[in-house]
């Protein structure tokens, strides 16, 4: 008889112990490093004052600082007629009147030399939707960045996958740089390609599609390529019996395999790239984000709540429409 | 002419790590011929057809294919006249019987046809005939193969082989997915189209009494070489325990 003297492996021993011990040290140091503490002790002051142990907190003075100014969302735009180029009031924009208000202007009166304030009629033209139409205008432009970057995206991540995949890259070397390409590219973060991409391509849409647009090829072109090496390998056996070459073996035998997971990839990339949109306008990639930035910037948070509605919604929508999309895609298997 | 198909001569093959999977091995397949391979598990079957194939290089020795020796680069010259039929099947799943018994003519069919996913009229229509022949017409040829048994699965994959009329269909195990009574079904149906079409079959097979019924000629393998190489109806039991002992 043969003598089994194999025994299972204990759940854990002195090499567990030193690991957790290890992990645990290593935490502790690294939430000083961040402020960890710092967080629990402002977390810990706002309970007391929302329980009313406390008076005030730093987080609740933080934001009451501005939560006032953010209600209500502004929608209209007011601007002072004098200030727009050959205004012509007889041919007013589409729903839209002329407000009479006054005004407090100051001067210097030069014989006091004092700051005098006197008030003065201005006429006004109000368009009552008039901000939430630059909004939604500015909206549908990062929706555009977003599709234009997700379908050049697609467009790079083919060949790129192709030659990232080990058993379809025609020789190592190939297979080597395309991965360097792929890894390089997922590397580099939107914001900040998108600062180059302004240097190349100047402020605007342009810079943050293609910001965008190469990110998402290095992530699609990495899933893509997975995908395609870890197919199944018996139907490509079989096409190759047959004398198929590479591409059909890869068009027949692998894309019926990977395409729901295709489809999941694509999908995600067009949700990802909706909510970087948005926010690659910060530094000058185009669409709403620019001007979120603008009115940030300017105080203006009731411009800003109207923003993040916008916005808020317009994810929303989409992530309705992908999920029915995905659903009809991929879903059933009859 | 001779009546050789496939001329296997002097043929070894020696995996990494030093293992002889064949040693000289020298089979002749006649026209029109059913041959089956018994053996036990290891003993070089799938090596065997899969370096017919092209899979596999071998490391001595030459095939002739219709006395034409292809060696690495001329597979071309057998892969219109070679089919195969697989143990897993081996079907593209998700995709339709129809296009998977299409797929059989992969090779032949101009690169934007492909493409565009448009098969020629001749192509469809045999198919359909084929469908027929392996008794698949009373399933909706649109249906994904992986929705079907694992009798109806494999019936597919005949077809697949039979669409490019190949002179010779390879199989490596072919009903060991299958239970008994469906093993019998498949390879009854093989033996049927491939006299009916005059084709060769060099098939492995793991269940002894199966062969009898079905090959014309049985070779006995183990550890890489050849035992016996008998017509089926010669096959002594002195053999078969030679083979498994
Ligand atoms: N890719 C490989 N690399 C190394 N050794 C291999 C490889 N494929 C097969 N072998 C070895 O070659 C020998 C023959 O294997 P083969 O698969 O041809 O046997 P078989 O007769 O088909 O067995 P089975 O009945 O189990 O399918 C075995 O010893 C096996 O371990
Ligand atoms: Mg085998």
């Amino acid at each position: 008889m043969i003598a089994n003297n194999k025994k299972l492996n204990p759940p854990f021993n002195y090499k567990t112990i030193i690991l957790v011990l290890l992990i645990i040290f290593i935490l502790i140091f690294s939430a000083q490093r961040v402020g960890i503490p710092n967080i629990v002790d402002r977390l810990y002051e706002v309970s007391l004052d929302i329980i009313g142990v406390k008076e005030t907190s730093r987080i609740s003075d933080g934001l009451s600082s501005i939560a006032n100014e953010m209600w209500p969302p502004v929608i209209e735009t007011k601007k002072d007629i004098n200030l727009i180029l050959n205004f012509d009031s007889s041919n007013l924009p589409f729903y839209s009147f002329i407000e009479n208000q006054k005004v407090q202007l100051y001067e210097t009166n030069l014989e006091t030399l004092e700051l005098e304030s006197r008030e003065e009629e201005v006429l006004f033209l109000v368009e009552p939707f008039g901000y939430l139409k630059l909004v939604l205008l500015k909206v549908i432009e990062s929706i555009e960045i977003a599709f234009w970057a997700s379908f050049i995206a697609l467009i790079i991540s083919i060949p790129l996958a192709y030659y990232s995949a080990k058993n379809y890259a025609p020789n190592k070397t190939i297979y080597f740089l395309s991965r360097s390409i792929v890894s390089g590219l997922r590397a580099i973060p939107e914001l900040i390609s998108v600062l180059f991409m302004v240097l190349a391509f100047g402020f605007g849409p342009a810079a943050g599609i293609m910001a965008l647009g190469l990110h998402s090829a290095g992530f699609l072109g990495k899933f893509f390529a997975e995908d395609i090496e870890n197919a199944n390998q018996g139907p490509q056996d079989a096409l190759k019996a047959l004398g198929s070459s590479r591409w059909r073996i890869l068009k027949e035998a692998v894309l019926p395999q990977v395409m729901p997971q295709y489809v999941a990839y694509i999908l995600y990339i067009l949700d990802r790239n909706l909510r970087m949109a948005t926010v690659i306008g910060l530094v000058g990639g185009g669409g709403i984000g620019q001007e979120l930035k603008g009115r940030f910037d300017l105080f203006e948070y009731g411009h800003v709540t109207t923003i993040i509605l916008v916005i808020f919604i317009v994810v929303f929508i989409f992530d309705q429409i992908s999920a029915k999309l995905r659903n009809k895609l991929i879903g059933n298997s009859s | 002419m001779s009546n050789t198909l496939l001329k296997i001569e002097s043929v070894c093959k020696i995996y990494p790590g030093n293992i002889l999977a064949l040693n000289n091995v020298n089979i002749n397949i006649n026209n029109n011929e059913i041959i089956a391979i018994l053996g036990p598990s290891g003993s070089g079957k799938s090596t065997l057809i899969r370096t017919i194939l092209g899979l596999t290089s071998l490391n001595k020795g030459n095939i002739y294919f219709r006395s034409k020796n292809y060696k690495d680069n001329n597979f071309n010259i057998i892969r219109n006249s070679i089919a195969t039929i697989y143990q897993n099947f081996n079907l593209v799943s998700r995709s339709s019987i129809i296009k998977n018994i299409i797929l059989g003519d992969i090779a032949k069919v101009s690169s934007w046809r492909l493409l565009f996913n448009v098969w020629p009229k001749e192509t469809q229509d045999k198919a359909k005939d084929i469908i027929e022949e392996v008794g698949l017409n009373d399933i909706d040829y649109n249906k994904r193969v992986e929705n079907l048994s694992g009798g109806q699965q494999q019936r597919v994959g005949i077809a697949r082989a039979l669409i490019g009329s190949p002179d010779i269909i390879l199989a490596d195990e072919p009903v060991s997915n299958l239970d008994p009574q469906t093993a019998k079904d498949i390879l009854n149906l093989i033996r049927k189209t491939a006299k009916k079409n005059n084709i060769s079959v060099l098939c492995s097979l793991h269940q002894t009494n199966f062969a009898k019924t079905f090959a014309d000629r049985i070779i006995g393998m183990k550890e890489g070489n050849i035992l016996f190489d008998k017509p089926a109806k010669k096959i002594l039991k002195f053999d078969l325990n030679k083979l498994y002992k």
